[in-house]
């Protein structure tokens, strides 16, 4: 998140993805830093996933990632 | 009656300015976009079906990783991501 | 003040005026010097606020200069609380005081040590765990997602027992001078007492406690996570009686540190967790060189010592950080 933050601030349109249960945490972040950081949550847990697993969660995110960097104002799910 | 007892602040007090992020484009083709690996296990091959994805729409991606999750990236890879992208993913915080 | 969110679920001190000016007596610091950028949010922290936050932690204005510098030494780059905060391990940062200031302010070294009653030991690591919540943003629910948390987020802080150990102390091993008030913090989980009352000789004891810290985070862990051994005044007797100094100590538990890889890959034993298949064969040490810290300290009595086991170590997670507490 700080460095997304960081990032919006040198210009680039940017954005964080974590897994589900971390949502909490991230607005929290996003609170304190002032900026509603884009953010993209994919399924809990990732550590035991299978590559196989992690590709389908890739795909399941694009359309969600594409959104939050483009368009007129950008989305957070 | 018991007087009204007056406590310090023990938070920051700090209250950030709101701010608004930036543009967005209209879309990612032809642009470069930056996928920035936290370094948890299993993010790389998150960003690499990113990026295949990606690429097959047009755009183009440019790979980073930060030395560890636990800490912010560093201050040249941010600056580095900056100048040579046009927008940024970053992946994959669990 | 429950309400406002600035407790760590005990009662605490309203943090008067009075309260305050009274405990900044205890530092000769100015109130508005910048002792530290506070993750998470990485706020500049005055001396004021430590000591308004360590005013409703229950502290008295002598143990101020204790959490200054436990906050200098856990806010650095190296020690790394920014992520200790946020990771799923329920570690947070385990202080240990050595020097003359400890036996001055009333900390305890012996019965009861890692556990209640003290309210220098109490209080010092609640200090330092409410600035991190109030000052930083730091709060469990919030950035902090830790999966069980432990007592070493409440707060976790104890001294060294220097005068009953005939060994250097932790500080000393560190490059200190035994003069000099130094905090060293820990980022570690709650202790886990190591039985052991039968060894007569030193050679059985530091076996055993070689077997013990084997299991450290988890038998399958090597050098990639640190640990924190609290050696009681009997387990102590054993290694003095037999004439074995620190080095000598660390020397021959070392040779009983050393894991065969073959034995903790994945897979093996029908385990799933485990090293690689690219580390079968070799030989490894459980702690990477200076990764285990040892102290003396605890009750007379009790054929016990206490393993602490600790974070991701190094550049990727936390470096043991020692400060030197300036009144």
């Amino acid at each position: 998140m700080h460095d997304i933050d960081d990032l919006e601030r040198r210009g680039l349109p940017g954005v964080f993805v974590a897994s589900e249960p971390f949502a909490e945490a991230a607005e929290t972040q996003a609170r304190a830093l002032g900026l509603e950081v884009a953010r993209v949550f994919v399924a809990h847990p990732i550590q035991d996933r299978t590559d196989d697993e992690m590709r389908s969660l890739a795909d399941e995110a694009l359309d969600a990632l594409t959104r939050a960097l483009t368009g007129a104002s950008a989305p957070t799910q | 009656m018991t007087e009204p007892v007056t406590v310090l602040d023990p938070t920051s007090e700090a209250a950030p300015g709101q701010r608004s992020l930036n543009p967005r484009p209209a879309e990612l083709e032809g642009l470069t976009v930056g996928l920035l690996d936290i370094s948890k296990p299993k993010g790389a091959v998150f960003l690499d079906r990113l990026e295949e994805r990606l690429t097959t729409q047009g755009a183009m991606v440019r790979r980073y990783a930060k030395p560890t999750f636990t800490k912010p990236a560093p201050v040249d890879l941010r600056h580095e991501i900056a100048t040579q992208c046009d927008a940024v993913i970053e992946a994959l915080a669990d | 003040m429950y309400d406002r969110g600035w407790s760590d679920g005990l009662p605490l001190v309203p943090p008067t005026k009075e309260r305050v000016l009274r405990m900044l007596e205890g530092t000769s610091r100015a109130g508005d010097e910048i002792v530290a950028l506070m993750p998470p949010n990485l706020v500049e922290c005055t001396v004021e606020k430590v000591a308004v936050n360590s005013v409703m932690a229950g502290c008295r204005p002598e143990y101020l200069p204790v959490v200054l510098a436990a906050l200098e030494a856990v806010c650095t780059d190296e020690f790394n609380m920014h992520g200790i905060l946020a990771t799923t391990m329920g570690v947070g940062p385990v202080l240990l005081v050595n020097g003359p200031i400890a036996t001055e302010i009333g900390m305890n070294s012996g019965v009861n040590v890692l556990g209640h009653g003290n309210r220098a030991n109490a209080t010092i690591g609640r200090a330092v765990q409410l600035v991190v919540r109030n000052v930083g943003g730091g709060a469990p629910g919030g950035v902090d997602r830790a999966t069980h948390g432990s007592m070493s987020k409440l707060g976790f802080c104890f001294a060294e027992d220097e005068e009953g150990s005939p060994w250097t102390t932790l500080a000393e091993d560190r490059g200190f001078d035994r003069s000099v008030d130094v905090v060293t913090a820990f980022c570690g989980e709650g202790p886990r007492i190591l039985v052991d009352q039968q060894s007569r000789s030193a050679e059985s004891l530091v076996r055993m406690l070689a077997e013990g810290l084997l299991a450290s985070v988890s038998p399958r862990t090597v050098m990639g996570m640190d640990g924190l051994l609290v050696l009681s005044p009997e387990h102590m007797a054993r290694f003095s009686d037999a004439g074995w100094d620190r080095p000598r100590f660390m020397e021959e538990l070392e040779k009983f540190l050393m894991v065969e890889t073959d034995g903790i890959l994945a897979g093996v034993g029908g385990i799933e967790e485990g090293l690689p298949p690219a580390l079968a064969g070799l030989t490894l040490p459980k702690f990477r060189p200076g990764g285990l810290l040892v102290v003396h300290a605890g009750g007379p009595a009790g054929l016990f010592s206490a393993i602490i086991g600790g974070w991701v170590n190094g550049q990727m997670g936390s470096e043991p950080t020692s400060r030197e507490i300036i009144r």
